[in-house]
């Protein structure tokens, strides 16, 4: 059949939502670990289990010690090889001009893992549902899944700004293992890791103060790191408190310009 | 700039200033040297990443507006404030690291209000 170009145009126009609408529904393939008909996707019939977890209700602020006067500063990541250069060049540039370094990526792009979980000003939230935890950060209003259903690490995870996360429960310790964070990111300010950074959590409650939360956390990475750097995190809960939005670009005041500095507006 | 706007404060005060930085470096601020301002609140902006203040300080030949950078609001909450607790048009006394450029421009740290309560660390 010949078409005129116009109806030709009219049937592609019509062709592609009709063939959306008729395609068969998305079928992801049922994790590695987990059986079909079971895992974090099957909630149904599992809520009640979640009341033997631990109350981990509110939210949760990052507590910072401030170090005793005359202490020696706590010792950050041992780098090696090329990243222990780029860290030596980070902080010379830093030295150079009154501590301010060149940034080059907005300050609306958020830190990802691990150093959004160690951030002063903006709390978290912990949500429990079958066969995972949903960790709120109202920092970029960022969210991050940790798997408890019995799943594998993805095979060859993208990598991405919060990784893979699989975790599971010895007593009431959440005990957390994560790959896939981009080699974009830092560990901290200014040092860098490789896209093979690891990251294990073992997060509970302060035996001592059942209001604090505590995150024994364990990096390695076998290209930047000479050996596992270990920090804890604690974190002191509002129960009642709430997370407040986090739009960065409606209040953006601090862009980058092509220079790399931080602006103030 | 006068003195009488603007106090230079000892710098061991601000030995006890913000926490670490999280939504950019604090090193655009010199966080060793306080300063006082007396001003009128033009703007107070609760919102994320963080609250705002633009404030306009008394010089000899007018005004000044200067823009303060605060804490995220779920921080202030836990010292106290609200998003009503400053409206344009407020005279306040409003403690800041200033910018290291120069620029009128700081990271605060305190406020005194009109009805003299305070807020933050101030003197």
């Amino acid at each position: 059949m010949r078409l005129a170009p116009g109806a030709m145009l009219a049937a592609l126009l019509l062709a592609a939502p009709a063939a959306a609408q008729l395609a068969a529904a998305p079928a992801s393939p049922v994790p590695e670990g987990v059986t079909e008909g079971e895992g974090a996707a099957n909630p149904k019939g599992h809520y009640a289990a979640l009341d033997a977890l631990p109350d981990w209700g509110g939210i949760w602020f990052v507590m910072f010690e401030r170090p005793a006067p005359g202490a020696a500063p706590a010792a950050g990541p041992k780098l090696k090889g090329e990243y222990l250069e780029r860290r030596e060049a980070w902080l010379a540039a830093a030295r150079a001009n009154s501590g301010v370094v060149a940034r080059n990526r907005s300050n609306c792009s958020p830190p990802g893992m691990p150093r959004i979980m160690r951030l002063a000003q903006y709390p978290y939230e912990f949500i429990f549902s079958p066969g995972r935890v949903t960790i709120n950060q109202e920092a970029w209003m960022q969210t991050r899944t940790i798997w408890t259903d019995g799943r594998a690490h993805q095979e060859d995870p993208d990598p991405t700004f919060m990784g893979d996360s699989i975790g599971h429960w010895e007593g009431d310790t959440l005990v957390v293992d994560t790959i896939g964070i981009s080699g974009e990111l830092e560990i901290d300010t200014g040092v860098p890791h490789s896209d093979k950074f690891h990251l294990v959590e073992r997060i509970h409650l302060d035996p001592a103060d059942p209001d604090v939360l505590v995150n024994e956390m364990t990096m390695d990475d076998p290209d930047a790191l000479a050996e596992p750097f270990r920090v804890t995190a604690r974190y002191r809960r509002d129960r009642y408190g709430s997370l407040i939005e986090f739009q960065c670009s409606e209040n953006d005041r601090n862009p980058v310009d092509e220079n790399g500095e931080t602006q103030f507006n | 700039m006068t003195r009488s706007a603007i106090r230079w404060l000892l710098p061991a005060l601000a030995l006890t200033g913000v926490p670490a930085a999280a939504h950019h470096s604090y090193s655009m601020f010199d966080m060793k040297k306080t300063v006082a301002l007396d001003a009128t609140v033009a703007r107070f902006k609760w919102q994320n990443p963080h609250s705002f203040i633009e404030a306009d300080v008394k010089v000899p030949d007018g005004t000044e507006r200067w823009a303060i950078e605060m804490t995220s609001p779920n921080n202030l909450v836990q010292e106290g404030w609200k998003r009503t607790s400053l409206k344009p048009g407020d005279k306040v006394t409003i403690w800041v690291h200033p910018l290291r450029s120069g620029a009128k421009g700081g990271s605060y740290v305190g406020v005194r209000l009109a009805d003299g309560s305070t807020l933050g660390e101030t003197d």
